[in-house]
């Protein structure tokens, strides 16, 4: 059972600078272009909080960095090959990370895990708290509702705020939220019963609040039961622009390539950046042949894996319903249209 | 462009002449896709079956070089359906009896018979794009890169003035421009007979504006095109070179003439981010700095002009295009200083009126202003020739069939077309840089259609032989059904096939743009 507290608005700063003296501080943050990103906060007052819009990208990076150095190497005639990794795992705390976005990261832990512990993504993963928001008011391309990842969570959470005007209702999760709440014990209230109704009152809104109608589970049952006709993968596919921006976005796409930098001669430095199966350099061969045919099915492997292959491998699909795909595709070959193409919509 | 590329997703019909969207100008066959999923009409006017022409409601694959009598047959088509604009013509335009005389003249058939597409055909398109309300032009270098590349423009020009679809918001004729500040460039006064704003260096008033603010003495000729400076030869007139951030020696056709020309200059100094092709021909070579490393402005397609700013400072002695330009006319004994970018700007409002309204203040933190934005207070222009043509009235200028300079014979019986690809721009400076790029698209293909490959027994893969009568060039054949029977297409971008051996430098008389889409080559495939 979670424990519930209050934390007054007024005092969210001191708590956040309070966390910044002991972890490096992530939270969504307005640049002054007008662009909310999720950015290393160096001071509170300069950095500007936000917690109104979507961030445009999610907290993927900082857990899987889009280029990471897995190691230096060096090999010469008098040494054997000597390779060197440089841990990366500062602590960090991540403020207003929303359900989606908790919900990928749950997501990655399962998928670095298989076999055997991705140790890159776990030296910075077991140093992270997630400090998540919960979603009073879901975004233009959310339905996280759909995919059951959100606007509200469960489990999985450090600690979950939920918004109630002037104040937080603050539940924790995992063990480190507990401790938190134990070591700033003075920040935190305990809860009235009106609070416990307003945030259910806020429960029960956010579920009317969406603005796309996504039916997630029926694509994937259809996905599950028949192949989907070949049309409708041409003419998503013909559409798609090969940028790799959805997956790049996507807080659950974690394909990768590995490429070798040689420095010199005798050492160099081997690289994990990511890749995209949009991308026809994906599947290609050496030879030139692509099983894949780029033209006509360049996205179906990326819907398939989200909606079917991990339903039948983890339980549930990948997709978390962000929406961040929706936004930034050039050619409308997002998710939403896959999925209401599949339910036979247009 | 007349129109904002915003104003593309709320167009009825778009009318694409050779312009290959998708991969060359992607945000703008997003705005495209956004239309259809409107409801809008796709017409593309292209030899190639393009991804975009696979969405086209009317797909128009006419032969290389027939835009003119496609065009005409339309607005011929136009007139006798009665669905031209006689309101807007005679409100707004001079010289129409030239043009409809030309079109009374023509025998349809016989000119449907040139473009190789079915009459039926180009009524139906012309007839969806008259009857809209909301239509427009978009065409790119297809159009533009031919022997009569200014009257295929004009000739576009006209079927949007027969039918008024000018002038209006979401109606227009929009040329897209293929690089991020080609626009800026010309705008400046990077034209042989321009000064910044468009104003010619040929009147008097103008000339002696600038020369009042540069305080030197300025000519009234007008310069040379690129053409004639990278084709003068080697003992041409030109003597000595400063090339910034262009790679002659891989994007200008006919290579071998270009190669003799820089190889024999007394200086020929190169600026740019990487050593290019060209860099690489150099006396000097000035290392330049990177988009992320300057501040100042681009203007881009829909003429809005927009701020880059320093992220970095310059890597290792890389110094901005404008440091460069003050270094050197220090030297040269013209004491050019400016202090910021922000001072650049403001001269530039003071002397071209089409910029007159832009300061860095204004333009920071938002998204630019189009221009023309004549002063402070004024909001900019989001698109053209609203009450009154620039010119005043717009002037029909009629124009006929000119075939291209080379046409395929029995020594080189298939047409060359050139163009681009997605992954890689331009002549791959800074593209060719990216492994991931690389690994999408590392080498030219030449395509090839089916029924040609199967004569010549090539298949996908296999190395062919491509030659025409400037060069030739060792290239991997791809069998697609996108290039039609007896054309073959490749890109420009890398030097190991350096395609611009082989193209034709016959060029356009009056805007000296050469004629990359069509030479006549033969293919032979190598034996391994």
């Amino acid at each position: 059972m979670n424990d519930h507290y209050i934390l007054k608005k007024d005092h969210l700063n001191s708590l956040l600078r309070r966390l910044m003296k002991e972890y490096r501080l992530v939270a969504p943050t307005k640049n002054p272009h007008g662009d909310t990103l999720f950015s290393i906060i160096d001071s509170i007052e300069q950095a500007h909080i936000d917690l109104a819009s979507q961030p445009q990208g999610s907290i993927k990076p900082f857990l899987f960095p889009q280029q990471e150095v897995l190691f230096d190497y060096e090999h010469s005639a008098t040494i054997d090959y000597h390779f060197e990794h440089t841990p990366d795992s500062i602590p960090t705390a991540f403020f207003g990370v929303r359900s989606c976005d908790l919900s990928a990261v749950l997501y990655m832990d399962v998928i670095f895990s298989q076999k055997k512990r991705d140790p890159y993504y776990f030296e910075k993963r077991n140093e992270a708290i997630i400090i998540s928001l919960a979603c009073n008011e879901p975004f233009a391309n959310c339905f996280c509702n759909a995919t059951k990842t959100g606007p509200f969570l469960e489990y999985g959470f450090d600690l979950q705020l939920t918004d109630l005007n002037d104040r937080f209702m603050v539940e924790t999760g995992r063990a480190k939220g507990c401790e938190i709440v134990k070591r700033f014990q003075h920040f935190f209230e305990p809860v009235e019963e009106r609070d416990s109704k307003a945030q259910y009152q806020a429960f029960l809104e956010a579920r009317s609040h969406f603005k796309q109608q996504v039916h997630v589970e029926q694509a994937i049952k259809r996905l599950a039961r028949e192949p989907i006709p070949e049309e409708i993968w041409e003419s998503l596919s013909l559409r798609c622009q090969d940028c790799g921006g959805c997956a790049y976005l996507c807080p659950t796409c974690t394909c990768f390539t590995i490429t070798d930098l040689a420095t010199s001669a005798s050492s160099g430095r081997r690289i994990r950046s990511w890749d995209a199966c949009t991308f026809s350099g994906f599947t290609r061969m050496a030879g030139g042949h692509n099983p894949i045919n780029s033209r006509t099915h360049s996205i179906k492997q990326r819907f398939l894996h989200k909606l079917k292959y991990d339903v039948q491998e983890h339980g549930r699909p990948s997709c978390v319903g962000c929406g961040r795909c929706v936004g930034i595709c050039f050619g409308g070959v997002d998710i939403i249209r896959f999925i209401n193409k599949a339910c036979g919509q247009n | 462009m007349t129109n904002s590329i915003n104003e593309i997703a709320q167009a009825q019909v778009i009318l694409v002449s050779g312009s290959n969207t998708t991969e060359a100008h992607p945000q703008v066959a997003r705005r495209m896709f956004d239309a259809i999923d409107r409801g809008a009409k796709l017409i593309v006017i292209d030899p190639r079956r393009t991804r975009l022409a696979e969405h086209a409601h009317i797909h128009l694959a006419i032969r290389p070089g027939s835009d003119i009598p496609l065009l005409n047959a339309m607005m011929r088509i136009i007139l006798d359906e009665n669905l031209a604009d006689d309101l807007f013509i005679e409100m707004r335009t001079e010289n129409y009896h030239a043009l409809r005389d030309m079109l009374y003249q023509l025998d349809l058939d016989e000119t449907a018979e040139i473009t190789g597409v079915p009459l039926a055909k180009i009524s139906a398109a012309a007839q969806l794009y008259a009857r809209a309300q909301k239509a427009v032009v978009c065409y790119c270098l297809g159009v533009t890169q031919h022997i009569c590349g200014t009257n295929n423009v004009q000739s576009i020009a006209n079927l949007a003035m027969l039918t008024g679809h000018v002038e209006k918001e979401f109606t227009g004729v929009d040329p897209l421009r293929g690089q991020n500040n080609v626009q800026g460039a010309c705008d400046m006064g990077a034209l042989p007979g321009h000064f910044p704003s468009y104003q010619p260096v040929n009147t008097a008033e103008y000339r002696t504006k600038f020369e009042q603010a540069w305080g030197t003495e300025l000519s009234g000729t007008p310069g040379l095109s690129l053409m004639e400076m990278t084709h003068s030869g080697p003992q041409g007139a030109i003597r000595g070179m400063l090339i910034m951030g262009e790679n002659p020696m891989l994007s200008d056709p006919n290579l071998k003439k270009v190669e003799a020309t820089l190889k024999n200059l007394d200086l020929l100094v190169v600026s740019d981010i990487f050593l290019t092709e060209t860099a690489a021909l150099a006396d000097v070579v000035f290392p330049a700095a990177s988009f992320a490393e300057k501040t100042g402005t681009f203007t881009n397609s829909e003429r809005r002009v927009q701020m880059v700013r320093q992220v970095i400072p310059p890597l290792g002695s890389c110094r901005s295009d404008g440091e460069i330009i003050m270094a050197l006319s220090q030297v040269m004994g013209y004491d050019m200083r400016y202090e910021s970018m922000a001072e650049v700007m403001e001269e530039i409002a003071l002397l071209a009126p089409i910029y007159g309204g832009m300061f860095h203040d204004r333009i920071e933190g938002c998204w630019g202003l189009q221009w023309p934005c004549w002063n402070r207070d004024h909001a900019g222009t989001s698109f053209l020739h609203k009450y009154y043509f620039t010119r005043g009235r717009g002037h029909f200028v009629p124009a006929t069939h000119e075939a291209a300079a080379e046409l395929p014979d029995a020594d080189f019986p298939f047409i060359l077309n050139t163009g681009r690809v997605y992954h890689q721009y331009h002549t791959g400076t800074m593209t060719r840089q990216s492994s991931s790029l690389n690994r999408e698209a590392s080498e030219a293909l030449l395509e090839v259609n089916p029924q040609d490959a199967a004569r010549l027994g090539l298949r996908t893969g296999d190395w062919v032989e491509l030659s025409s009568r400037r060069g030739s060039a060792t290239v991997k054949a791809h069998i697609t059904e996108q290039v039609a029977k007896g054309s073959v297409y490749t890109s420009f971008h890398f030097p190991a096939v350096a395609i611009n051996l082989l193209t034709s430098d016959a060029r356009d008389p009056k805007a000296q743009c050469p004629e990359y889409k069509v030479s006549a080559v033969r293919l032979e495939k190598i034996n391994p």
